[in-house]
């Protein structure tokens, strides 16, 4: 009864959100003078009118896919990591060292190696903050903030001086040589080999998180951790765990936008993802499947959204609007039951 | 290298640009501490300022007059700090979230509303604060000109640092307004009304994060840019850590950030390769190591960022 009752709610609460947003997106479109209908034919046109327009989603959603899964992860345990964004650049210093030095080793494992290297850096790197939280109880909220300022400008740095391009005087590594690069998959488009990884990864995590014993005991410190504890479950164990897995996912996520999208190491490389994957997370209730849709339907929402900006001016920046707006809905969710729970309340119970 | 820097002029210039750069800082960082006294922890305080800069360009260039570019910068801060005291102390939302959330929708909201207003054309600077000499304290070498030079909004500024410094430390009010921070249950019972309490502390949050928003449009650089707070809010919440929670701590911290910031120009005015990038690393390690060395004693209200529900235990 209890059960059916929150069912009818959460698929009502969806729905609400949803008109709301779709409501929200058509009076910014016609805030800019534009023709809502044909702005939504163009935002169609965008994602499913050409091989290329269509295949471009799954390259955006790659990396948001990975770092929203890092960001999945961790907050299961209940330690809000929003270091995504310095784990990335981690990983994406660490590959890009890695895969134009070692040139010995040849190119598919020398790819590997580089990846690999990447996940133990990042993961090392949002140790930090778990040993701060674990160790000494610090908020890991701002010590991961400090964290990306750190890695952000040591990226800049690195950039300018070991990292550079010895042939040019531009800020960016030099080009990682095509052994070592993530191989496109259909001719003409973007689309790589990374993004067959990030998805590899979404179905790992969620056995891990789901169908193992590991998986249990972290979900558990999140949703209890005195009850944990007194159960035998190390905490400090799980928090650190969960970091490093976390920190590594992101850190993967920039070693692959390296190796198959940009092909070399520059500045704002990220274009935020780190940022944007906590909301991800968020949205898709921190569940590994979830990620992967939320992500995709994100990057799509985007690629729409840049043909309308290319063809009829709409600003881009009506997705960033819009998934803030959508998580405030989230959170703002009681409001649309205000009524409900007052009458709960009359009955004698709790709101 | 030493030389060039110690000397009177290169220090004076220094030091005004540090303060310069500190006091949008030092605003946020005003905000965020009144907020955290009283439990509420906003990072949205990044959105918070970045709608006090869009509104103040807006408002100042529409009217031609600061003043109301001004006013319409605190409404902005205010709305955002609002909306993060509705998620927060009206539906006890996580905290975290709502404030990322904030950010990132105000990212949107002012680059749409920017893009809109602008239709692609170019603004023109607009006339921004004129500084006012302090007679007397101004003429002081060193500090004078850095610290007794400048626009009515530091002035304000400092006013209010020390407003806020003597009602937590000397006034029965400011004691209750630590408690709900500290301890809403046994506020609560001291007849104090946690949640109201929290709503009072959001309006000062969102009209100092304003201001802040708004200074680096009507004093420093006279324009709005698409996401131009850049990470200052962020830097704001780590300068009250640093600043042990106290007005003149975080001064002196958003003064450290501000100083790291001046001295990458200044050093490259004069030449000097010391890598901007890892000077602007320092004060973020620092924040770090401050944070490690307060472990103990910590200076961290202990209901920060819990929701209180009246009646629950």
């Amino acid at each position: 009864m209890q059960n059916e009752k929150n069912r009818t709610r959460a698929v009502t609460d969806v729905i609400i959100i949803l008109v709301l947003t779709i409501l929200t997106g058509t009076i910014l479109i016609i805030a800019c003078g534009a023709n809502p209908a044909d702005a939504y034919a163009l935002f169609f046109r965008g994602i499913f009118g050409t091989k290329a327009g269509f295949t471009e989603i799954f390259v955006k959603a790659c990396p948001l896919i990975l770092t929203g899964l890092g960001c999945a992860v961790v907050y299961r345990t209940g330690f809000f990591n929003i270091g995504a964004e310095g784990q990335f650049y981690v990983g994406a210093m660490i590959t890009t060292i890695i895969a134009l030095n070692l040139t010995a080793v040849p190119g598919i494992l020398r790819l590997i190696l580089a990846l690999a290297a990447g996940f133990v850096a990042g993961g090392l790197w949002a140790l930090i903050a778990a040993v701060f939280k674990a160790k000494f109880n610090i908020s890991e909220i701002i010590v991961t903030i400090m964290l990306n300022y750190i890695a952000i400008n040591f990226l800049g740095y690195a950039v300018r001086s070991f990292l550079m391009d010895p042939a040019g005087n531009v800020p960016q590594s030099a080009k990682i040589d095509e052994a070592a690069q993530l191989k496109v998959l259909i001719p003409a488009t973007r689309f790589h080999a990374g993004i067959l990884i990030a998805v590899a990864c979404v179905f790992v995590v969620w056995f891990f998180l789901d169908k193992t014993t590991m998986g249990y005991e972290l979900r558990a410190v999140g949703l209890n951790k005195r009850g944990s504890a007194c159960n035998g479950i190390s905490v400090m164990k799980n928090i650190v765990l969960s970091a490093f897995l976390s920190g590594g996912l992101s850190a993967v996520a920039g070693g692959i936008e390296v190796l198959a999208t940009q092909k070399k190491l520059l500045e704002g490389i990220s274009a935020n993802c780190g940022y944007t994957a906590v909301l991800i997370a968020l949205v898709a209730f921190n569940h590994p499947i979830g990620v992967l849709i939320v992500a995709v339907l994100y990057s799509a929402m985007q690629v729409g959204a840049s043909s309308m900006q290319r063809q009829m001016g709409v600003p881009s920046s009506i997705v960033n609007i819009l998934i803030g707006v959508v998580v405030v809905l989230i959170l703002a969710r009681e409001l649309f039951h205000k009524i409900k729970i007052r009458n709960n309340k009359e009955k004698g119970g709790r709101a | 290298m030493l030389e060039q820097i110690l000397t009177v002029s290169f220090m004076t210039a220094f030091l005004a640009a540090a303060v310069r750069l500190a006091v949008p800082l030092m605003y946020g960082g005003i905000g965020e501490i009144i907020a955290e006294k009283s439990g509420i922890l906003n990072i949205g305080m990044e959105g918070v300022m970045l709608s006090g800069a869009f509104f103040s360009f807006a408002g100042a260039w529409f009217s031609k007059s600061l003043m109301v570019g001004l006013l319409c910068g605190i409404l902005g801060g205010l709305a955002v700090s609002l909306l993060h005291g509705l998620l927060s102390i009206t539906l006890i939302q996580n905290q975290s979230v709502s404030g990322l959330a904030i950010n990132m929708l105000m990212l949107g909201v002012t680059s749409f509303l920017y893009k809109l207003m602008s239709n692609g054309q170019s603004y023109q600077q607009l006339e921004t604060f004129q500084s006012i000499a302090l007679p007397g304290l101004s003429s002081i070498p060193l500090i004078g000109p850095a610290f007794f030079n400048c626009d009515i909004l530091t002035y304000i500024l400092y006013i209010f640092l020390i407003l806020t410094w003597l009602f937590y430390k000397k006034t029965n009010l400011g004691l209750s307004f630590a408690a709900v921070g500290e301890h809403p249950r046994a506020a609560e019972s001291a007849g104090i009304h946690v949640n109201q309490y929290r709503w009072i502390v959001m309006i000062f949050n969102g009209v100092l994060g304003g201001i802040g928003g708004a200074y680096l449009v009507l004093v420093q650089l006279g324009v709005f840019t698409e996401n131009m707070i850049s990470g200052r809010g962020y830097i704001a919440l780590a300068t009250v850590i640093l600043g042990r929670y106290t007005p003149f701590g975080m001064f002196g911290a958003a003064l450290l950030f501000g100083a790291a910031n001046a001295l990458q120009i200044r050093l490259q005015t004069i030449g000097v390769s010391i890598s901007p990038f890892l000077l602007a690393i320092l004060p973020y390690a620092l924040t770090l190591i401050a944070m490690l060395g307060a472990i103990g004693k910590s200076s961290e209200p202990e209901a920060l960022s819990q929701p209180y529900v009246k009646g629950s235990r």
